[in-house]
């Protein structure tokens, strides 16, 4: 049985720096996910959470246990990617080139389950979501992420983004009907979605 | 709750489209949905979105960060002779001290004359101060017996007084007072010799250091390079495995056709 999230915290406080890389471990590829998702370039996601890792094991000491470690690596993530975002002064989504290798999103082992078609849809689909993501505005990307992809609650969310959470459900409503409108939009949403499907 | 407070409501209906919030109140809204064509759609539209949020992941890479704890440097015995840890003025005097003191354990003497320019150590000239504490009588009647080398007979008693010196301390442990700036010049030199070792020691530290992280840089890249192109290939073979099949299904079809009309 695997140690908490809590238990490797303790340690990792007392000294034991091979808990706090279990902890990395566990959480090195969701909060790249994040990063990914906030900033659209690997490189730079990948340089967030080398970075979110080095602070939280620095100010590990300080860190009370209030919130879950998740929920405060969360935090420490989005403020990087915040400061990244101004700091490069650009929006956090960069429109993939035309002609772009259609491969390249593909995970890997999903290339001989889908056909070629499917991977460009997903291709096409996986663009149109990042372009309209871009487009929403930090507090509401930043929730709907948190809800979406890393299935925070409500609460959790209102905590970590120092709102009431009724401010949370209204970000998402928002963020969600911008998205269903740009998706519409560009013939990639729902409409036409469904029709896509069995 | 009756319709009217659910109709609508953004609150509720994100509960409801997540899950997440008061029972009673999604079970109601499940309910609202059923006599609500408005809310049916608007709950149907983002059920929808959410679906094709699903196909946004990022791209696969390598990550493997580990936190690799450094020896502190602070626990090191010699730790506070690092320039890091002293400052420029702290150096200063201690060069300072360690020069003055060479200088005058070797007793330098630099003197500029009629003879040229002279530098010479303690080490290669009598100790001009034992000539002070020679009988005053028995220099002046030197002086007179060798009008030739009035120092001669100088010399002679200076030796003499010495040898007398030596005698009676030889069976006699040597000063403490002696001993104590010898020790304390040993040790000082001794000291400059471990600045500057630790010096080296740590410039050959840093350097391995930097080393370390250029190599594991590029090995790190070149994984996400190789994955990258792994994912290509296999993309690829799906790809024209695609092809394959669909031709072969073609051919399969034409040659059932064929045979039908025959």
């Amino acid at each position: 049985m695997s140690d908490t999230d809590e238990e490797l915290v303790a340690r990792s406080i007392a000294g034991d720096t091979d808990s706090f890389n279990q902890l990395i471990l566990r959480w090195e590829r969701p909060i790249y996910a994040l990063a990914y998702r906030q900033t659209g370039r690997e490189e730079d996601a990948r340089d967030i959470v080398q970075d979110a890792f080095l602070r939280a094991f620095r100010a590990l000491p300080g860190f009370k246990g209030e919130a879950k470690f998740s929920s405060w690596l969360y935090r420490i993530t989005l403020n990087l990617c915040r400061d990244f975002l101004r700091r490069t002064r650009r929006a956090p989504f960069l429109p993939a080139p035309e002609g772009m290798d259609v491969t390249e999103l593909a995970p890997a082992g999903a290339a001989r389950e889908e056909t070629v078609e499917d991977v460009v849809s997903r291709k096409d689909l996986s663009r149109h979501v990042a372009r309209a993501m871009g487009r929403l505005p930090e507090e509401q990307r930043s929730a709907i992420l948190l809800k979406e992809y890393h299935g925070l609650t409500f609460q959790e969310i209102a905590e970590l983004q120092g709102v009431p959470l009724s401010t949370v459900k209204t970000r998402l409503y928002q963020g969600l009907t911008v998205l269903r409108r740009e998706l519409d939009r560009r013939g990639s949403g729902p409409a036409r979605a469904e029709g896509r499907r069995p | 709750m009756n319709d009217s407070r659910l109709c609508g409501n953004t609150d509720v209906l994100m509960s409801y489209l997540y899950g997440d919030g008061d029972e009673q109140e999604r079970l109601d809204f499940g309910a609202h949905l059923e006599r609500c064509e408005r809310c049916a759609a608007e709950i149907a539209g983002l059920q929808a979105v959410r679906r094709d949020m699903a196909a946004w992941s990022p791209p696969e890479t390598v990550l493997g960060f580990r936190v690799v704890r450094a020896p502190d440097p602070a626990r090191s015995r010699w730790a506070w002779l690092r320039p890091a840890a002293m400052p420029a003025w702290a150096q200063l005097a201690a060069a300072s001290l360690v020069i003055g003191i060479a200088v005058g354990v070797s007793g330098l003497e630099v003197r500029y004359g009629g003879d040229g320019f002279v530098v010479r150590t303690g080490w290669s000239r009598p100790a001009p101060q034992a000539a002070a504490v020679a009988p005053a009588g028995a220099v002046r009647a030197a002086a007179s017996a060798d009008g030739a080398a009035p120092w001669r007979p100088e010399l002679e008693s200076l030796r003499e007084q010495l040898r007398g010196e030596w005698r009676q301390a030889a069976p006699a442990a040597p000063g403490p007072a002696g001993v104590g700036r010898t020790m304390s010049d040993a040790e000082l030199l001794a000291r400059v010799r471990q600045i500057v070792e630790a010096s080296e020691r740590r410039t050959d530290r840093e350097m391995a250091l930097r080393l370390t992280q250029v190599v594991r840089d590029v090995e790190t890249q070149r994984r996400a390079d190789m994955t990258r192109v792994a994912d290509s290939f296999g993309v690829l073979e799906g790809r024209t495995g695609a092809a394959v099949a669909q031709q072969r299904e073609l051919m399969n079809y034409l040659v059932r056709v064929s045979q039908r009309q025959q």
